[in-house]
């Protein structure tokens, strides 16, 4: 018996505290494996596992090995913002996530507090980057973008009665808004701008008064597993107004919980899915992955936090060291053109991934998301 | 007048649903003041057992879509039941005497037990009922388009609740639950047997609370570990709202919560939808303290 508590005792040391930390270099990674979004995490786990082993495998970073070091946040800003201080507490030199802009921003501060460089991988809230933080990245694109290109396609489609519906959230309020602001000089007409509740299983009401307000298009700015069921319900209600989602609905669990009748048809706004990529880069990663886990990387978001492992990689291997004031001043002034599993990665001043372009998918009537030219 | 209607219809159906989970926090509140905060995730467990036994047993396959469901719908509120009746001797029993606020603390760690039992089991992603298994045709009621399934959520709640309420004020057994509700020591000089009572009620609200677990699957389609949480406290508040420890104040609170959620939502905003259906709870409970029909304190249950 004491003998076993003895090597409890040795091993619990083994893994505590920053002096016996020196043989590896600690990553963060940041993910929601529970609640809602928790298939997100899941894939954002497996790539930035999948990716780390790779580098571990060539030899890893400045001669040692690079270890991952998961907290998850549950999709939740409360649990976000402990998962953030422990993180920060076991000495990593930066941390990836996470996926939603409100869990990301309730963790920002944290971070910056601790002086720790952190790149999100789906918080496309504008404001996440207009704060000044120093050392916050991200290697998604933002929601002006997104609102640019999603009232564009709204206009060239020829919608003139536009409902948009948001979930309150930090990212779908500043996407509906972003919206609302650009389509105010053109000539259509906002008939409907409302929230509903996240997390609720009955959405008819509001579906009711979308129908009321006979909208040529529906804007859905929340995120996937409410698109869902407002698909299936204004199927069951024979409501038949097409609907546009964000980026946020990019998910295979859209067609899961709607099923195909449903999401046929239904329109969403995201960067290029690395299937749709060309680049050897992309097709390497996809082999990779679909090797290890036997299927294709569920959504965009996850593969950015494979994006965001891999810049932080090659910033510690360019500049050899893990101080994070010269690894941010190398992502933002001498990373160029680097490239990442979903396109060229270039960072401005703010932190925010420039060149990239939102593109217009469809789901077929098989569920598979087809991108539109 | 259609707007109204139908946002009527839409309110009754996750009224009924409400009203169905919140006999369970009314039943025990009545009998044991206790407020079963473990009761939601007894609903969720109904949503999942339902889902598991449909996908491993394919009863629908064999007698069809309608005996099936019955059969399944047995299954899931019995299992459920037993699972409630174990919750009462693991958590509550042991603590009969202690004060209620141990009680208290005991349900909300059962919960907590309950919630992370089934992220672990299931897993913690979001699980699909197989679709086809309702009808999904819409029915013209006076000339509104009203779901065939709205309708039957609603019938099949109401069976339930006046079922109850048959049980519970026509037979002898349900003279003894009232009995105990209103003083266990002189029902037990009585010769009725309170434990047995109190064991019969952990069986009859959780069954219940299953059989919502389940309607909301089959309907809705998706289910995931924390509905529990939404579902139990909005039937929380219709149990309040109505009276806690009255049965048919749950049922009026149930459907009346669904209504004002949905014409909170219709004529006001959608975003301010909880807000309102709160803020109708606070004026109820002061102008009526002890709820709608709370007001027969002697006669609780």
């Amino acid at each position: 018996m004491r003998k076993i508590l003895l090597m409890l005792i040795a091993l619990s040391l083994a893994f505590a505290g920053p002096a016996f930390s020196g043989e590896t270099i600690r990553i963060g990674l940041m993910c929601p494996l529970t609640g809602s979004w928790a298939s997100e995490g899941r894939d954002m786990r497996q790539i930035v596992e999948l990716l780390a082993g790779q580098v571990n495998e060539q030899g890893g970073l400045l001669g040692k090995q690079v270890e991952i070091i998961v907290a998850d946040d549950g999709g939740d800003p409360r649990t976000a913002a402990l998962a953030a201080q422990r993180l920060a507490a076991r000495n990593i030199v930066g941390v990836i996530g996470t996926y939603g802009s409100s869990i990301t921003e309730a963790s920002q501060n944290i971070y910056a507090a601790t002086n720790t460089l952190q790149i999100a991988n789906g918080s496309t809230s504008v404001r996440l980057t207009e704060k000044g933080l120093p050392y916050f990245f991200r290697t998604c694109p933002r929601d002006d973008e997104q609102g640019r290109v999603a009232v564009e396609t709204m206009l060239e489609r020829g919608y003139k009665k536009i409902a948009i519906l948001h979930d309150s959230t930090t990212y779908a309020r500043g996407l509906a808004d972003e919206a609302r602001g650009l389509l105010s000089g053109k000539n259509v007409q906002i008939v409907f701008f409302d929230a509903l509740t996240p997390g609720e299983q009955d959405y008819t009401t509001i579906l009711t008064q979308i129908r009321r307000n006979e909208p040529d298009v529906v804007f859905f700015t929340g995120y996937y597993p409410e698109a869902a069921m407002l698909l299936r319900q204004k199927l069951e209600m024979g409501l038949e107004v097409p609907f546009i989602g964000g980026d946020a609905t990019n998910n295979p669990d859209l067609v899961k919980i709607a099923g195909t009748r449903a999401a046929k048809g239904f329109l969403f706004l995201s960067p290029p899915v690395p299937q749709d990529l060309p680049s050897p880069e992309a097709k390497n990663f996809l082999k990779a992955y679909t090797d290890q886990y036997g299927q294709a990387p569920g959504s965009i978001w996850a593969v950015l936090a494979g994006d965001g492992f891999r810049v932080l990689a090659e910033a510690i291997r360019e500049t050899g060291t893990t101080d994070t004031a010269t690894l941010a001043a190398y992502l933002k002034n001498d990373l160029q053109a680097f490239p990442g599993l979903t396109g060229m990665i270039d960072f401005d001043d703010k932190g925010d991934r420039i060149g990239d372009v939102y593109r217009v998918y469809e789901v077929d009537g098989e569920g598979n998301f087809i991108l539109q030219m | 007048m259609e707007q109204f209607f139908t946002q009527l219809t839409n309110g009754l159906a996750v009224g009924g649903i409400y009203a169905l989970i919140a006999l369970g926090y009314t039943m025990v509140y009545g009998v044991l003041k206790l407020i079963n905060f473990a009761h939601g995730d007894l609903f969720t467990i109904g949503a999942y057992l339902g889902l598991t036994l449909l996908a491993s047993l394919a009863i629908t396959d064999h007698v069809g879509a309608t005996a099936g469901l019955l059969v399944l719908a047995v299954m899931v509120m019995g299992l459920v039941g037993v699972i409630g009746i174990l919750l009462d001797r693991v958590a509550y029993k042991p603590l009969r005497t202690s004060p209620r606020l141990s009680a208290v603390v005991s349900a909300l760690g059962a919960s907590i037990v309950f919630s992370n039992t089934i992220m672990l089991v299931f897993g913690p992603g979001r699980k699909v009922y197989p679709q086809g298994l309702l009808p999904t045709h819409v029915l013209s009621v006076f000339g509104l388009p009203v779901p065939v399934m709205r309708i039957a959520i609603l019938v099949t709640s109401l069976v339930l609740m006046i079922g109850l309420y048959l049980f519970i004020q026509k037979t002898r057994t349900g003279t003894a639950i009232r009995a105990a509700a209103i003083d266990q020591d002189a029902a037990r000089l009585m010769g009725i047997n309170v434990d047995r009572v109190i064991m019969l009620v952990f069986f009859i609200g959780p069954a219940l609370g299953g059989a919502a677990g389940l309607m909301v699957g089959l309907h809705y389609g998706q289910i995931n570990f924390t509905m529990g949480w939404i579902y139990g406290l909005k039937a929380f508040t219709a149990a309040i709202l109505g009276g806690i420890g009255n049965i048919p104040g749950a049922m009026v609170g149930g459907l009346l919560l669904g209504v004002i959620e949905s014409m909170g939502a219709a004529y006001i905003s959608n975003a301010w939808k909880d807000a309102i259906a709160f803020f109708v709870l606070i004026l109820i409970l002061i102008v009526r303290p002890t709820g709608l029909l709370g007001e027969r304190v002697a006669e609780k249950i």
